[in-house]
């Protein structure tokens, strides 16, 4: 049973007025604004976030639209992505999936993107943005944990889009993505996953 | 707009990985394709209705609530009671509901539900009569909560459920005294409904939500212990041979689906 | 109905429920009760039961309405037609749900962060299953979960009570019957921390003394429900074993 204190939208989590994504400053106090707790470094880690795009991060998307200027992403926000046509060499063709690089954010909200590969046939699922770094794990360690259990490549963007290919055990995967997505920020996640993997073998 | 552009090519685009799982025997979630994923109800759930019940399959989940109401009778059935069937698929219970009164998918469901309550002859009409031109109203609330995926059949059960629940209201001149009940509606027939889709050359049973996002026919089918009392053809066509099929594998999981209904019903 | 006029509401101290004049129904709240929503919650006080879903930030629509520095917010409380104990009602907005859905709204513009997320829209859906007097407040309070659920940002969460004046007695929490037969009722929503007032109203009569005097209730009986908040936000993230929902 977890012994984590947990933070939830308006409690103070620092004197003074310091700036770190979901919280607000206002009078000489640092307040949360999303779920969260504080670890064991005294770190206050959010459990729920929207996610808000920023330059030089990388998003998984599929193409929605091709026009002569550019083509038109779904990355699971409220506003699409924008490739330029001259920011891609090959053609690509609506219900693509791509990897690609934050270039810069529109004022209406449209994210540019550049940088970008095609993906191989695959498929992509939603995964909650706040637990993204528990799916990819300290160096990456769980994600290579699903590469090799999987049998086939994966590629997550920060924006919540995790792609599968289409050689990966897809039903498997699911399996342990939702094992990752109720466990995160719990412990004995990494035993759980582990253990799944286990008794799938057998 | 954009949502439903993206719905579109992601459908197309999951298609191709539903099928070839299939063509291999396999679906997305690991059931076998004559499977229901995990069913739970829960009965007499809201005290404000004299019937009531919360079904589960999966991740769907639909409630259905029965209240009662003095009501004027059809001119010529003047002494039945009547039936009335409404459902909202609440725009809490999926990114893809709107609010607004109900659309075709809205009216279709409560149409299905209705006709297999109905044809079962689940709630006898006849008793309804209270006096010359006063009959009992029977109306049956199908709330969607959560869109996970065939929330046609969720509903069926709720409502046979909640059937199973209902109290009848006390009647004192010709007026229905509220809190006050004489006896259970014991329903005599308990329909269940079983969905089936289409993904290339493969039938399956309950199809989650991705699966409903790529079918090319979807058939439901009503059935009580002996009879079928309600059919539905959404999109996409059948040969008979397919809708005969699909009616043997109907009885059987509504005959398996009944007992779990008939044991969580006695707690 | 018209013998109901003289009941009393107050008899030897104890209210029709039994309860003392500052004491709360049973509540009960769970988060994460429909998981195609992005954030929810449900909540039981007394013999009300309410649902709430929330979506976004996502796209605005109708695209000509959006807010090019900040996120619209849009609410919509129904009450379901059987959520009474009497009559069986009518689907679909009501003048009372329409003013209700406004005030909600109005409550939570004041606390969600929403130069955020400029260009879009927060849908907040609360439908009322079970209705027994009280549900604006504990709509207000199940829909803070939902919308903390969601990972929509807030300065402070937001906690609800109603207080008022029955059977001469200022009384904490009104039930229906105190609802429709007291001499006032005030719903109130605050924000948990600096306790501003996100929503007020009131109808009946009172002296500014009564108010004074309600205020300070009101405040001490949303300290309480805050805690259960807080508690209910723990026991969904950081449990171990997962809590079915049970309506």
């Amino acid at each position: 049973m977890s012994e984590r204190k947990i933070v939830v939208p308006g409690e103070k989590i620092a004197e003074g007025t310091i700036k770190m994504p979901g919280a607000y400053s206002e009078g000489g106090a640092t307040y949360a604004t999303l779920v969260g707790f504080i670890d064991e470094t005294g770190r206050y880690v959010q459990l729920e976030s929207r996610y808000t795009p920023t330059p030089d991060e990388i998003v998984v998307g599929m193409i929605t639209d091709s026009r002569h200027a550019g083509y038109s992403v779904d990355l699971a926000l409220p506003k699409e992505g924008f490739i330029p046509s001259r920011a891609v060499r090959i053609t690509l063709e609506l219900g693509d999936f791509i990897v690609a690089r934050v270039r810069t954010i529109e004022r209406g909200g449209v994210v540019e993107l550049c940088e970008v590969r095609r993906l191989p046939k695959g498929k992509i699922v939603e995964f909650p943005s706040a637990k993204i770094p528990r799916l990819i794990g300290k160096k990456s360690s769980m994600l290579n944990i699903l590469r090799t259990n999987a049998g086939g490549d994966i590629v997550v963007g920060n924006n919540g889009y995790v792609w599968m290919s289409e050689r990966c055990n897809i039903p498997l995967l699911l399996k342990a993505l939702e094992i990752i997505r109720t466990k995160a920020h719990k412990p004995g996640l990494t035993d759980a996953i582990a253990k799944f993997f286990q008794e799938q073998k057998r | 707009m954009g949502d439903e552009i993206k719905e579109i090519v992601m459908s197309h685009m999951r298609k191709n990985i539903i099928a070839n799982l299939l063509d291999r025997g396999e679906r997305l979630d690991g059931r076998k394709f004559g499977e229901y994923r995990e069913i739970e109800i829960q009965k007499g759930v809201i005290k404000t209705a004299e019937g009531s019940a919360l079904a589960k399959i999966g991740d769907t989940q639909v409630l259905v609530a029965v209240k009662f109401e003095v009501a004027t009778p059809f001119p010529d059935r003047p002494t039945e009671g009547v039936l009335i069937t409404n459902s909202e698929l609440l725009p809490l219970a999926s990114p893809t509901f709107e609010t607004g009164p109900p659309d075709e998918n809205s009216i279709e469901l409560a149409r299905t539900v209705d006709r297999a309550i109905r044809s079962s002859e689940a709630v006898d009409l006849n008793s309804f009569y209270i006096e010359e031109g006063k009959v009992l109203g029977l109306f049956m609330d199908i709330y969607v909560l959560n869109h996970a995926g065939n929330y046609t059949d969720a509903a069926t059960l709720a409502a046979s459920t909640a059937l199973i629940d209902t109290k009848l209201p006390k009647i004192e001149n010709g007026t229905i005294v509220r809190g006050e009940y004489a006896g259970m509606l014991t329903p005599k027939a308990i329909p269940i409904s079983t969905t089936l889709v289409k993904i290339g050359n493969h039938w399956i049973v309950d199809p989650s939500l991705a699966e409903e996002q790529v079918y090319d026919t979807r058939i439901t089918i009503a059935t009580t212990d002996t009879h079928v009392c309600a059919m539905q053809k959404g999109k996409g066509c059948l040969t008979k041979d397919e809708l005969l099929s699909n009616i043997d594998i109907a009885f059987k999981k509504g005959s398996d689906i009944r007992e779990i209904l008939l044991s969580s019903a006695s707690s | 109905m018209g013998g109901l006029k003289d009941v009393k509401l107050i008899v030897d101290g104890k209210r029709l429920d039994g309860r003392a004049p500052t004491e709360l129904r049973p509540i009960k709240m769970q988060v994460g009760v429909i998981n195609e929503a992005d954030g929810s919650a449900f909540i039981e006080w007394g013999n009300n039961k309410i649902i709430c879903g929330v979506f976004g930030p996502r796209e605005c629509i109708p695209k000509h309405e959006a807010n090019p520095y900040k996120a619209l917010v849009k609410c919509r409380y129904m009450m379901s037609p059987f959520a009474s104990l009497e009559e069986h009602g009518k689907s679909g907005p009501s003048r009372r749900s329409v003013e209700l859905s406004k005030v909600i709204r109005e409550t939570f513009q004041n606390i969600i962060l929403v130069e955020e997320f400029p260009n879009t829209e927060i849908d907040i859906y609360i439908d009322v299953l079970q209705a027994d007097g009280g549900t604006r407040t504990a709509s207000i309070t199940v829909a803070a979960l939902a919308l903390a659920n969601a990972g929509i940002p807030m300065k402070d969460m937001v906690t609800a009570i109603a207080v008022g004046k029955g059977g001469d007695e200022l009384i904490v929490d009104l039930g229906k019957l105190e609802d429709n037969f007291g001499q006032s009722d005030m719903p109130l929503a605050f924000s948990a921390r600096e306790k501003k007032i996100l929503l007020v109203q009131m109808d009946g009569l009172l002296t500014r003394e009564e108010i004074e005097k309600l205020l300070d209730m009101a405040e001490k009986g949303a300290e309480m429900v805050y805690a259960m908040q807080v508690d209910a936000l723990k026991e969904y993230y950081l449990k171990d074993e997962e809590t079915k929902f049970k309506l």
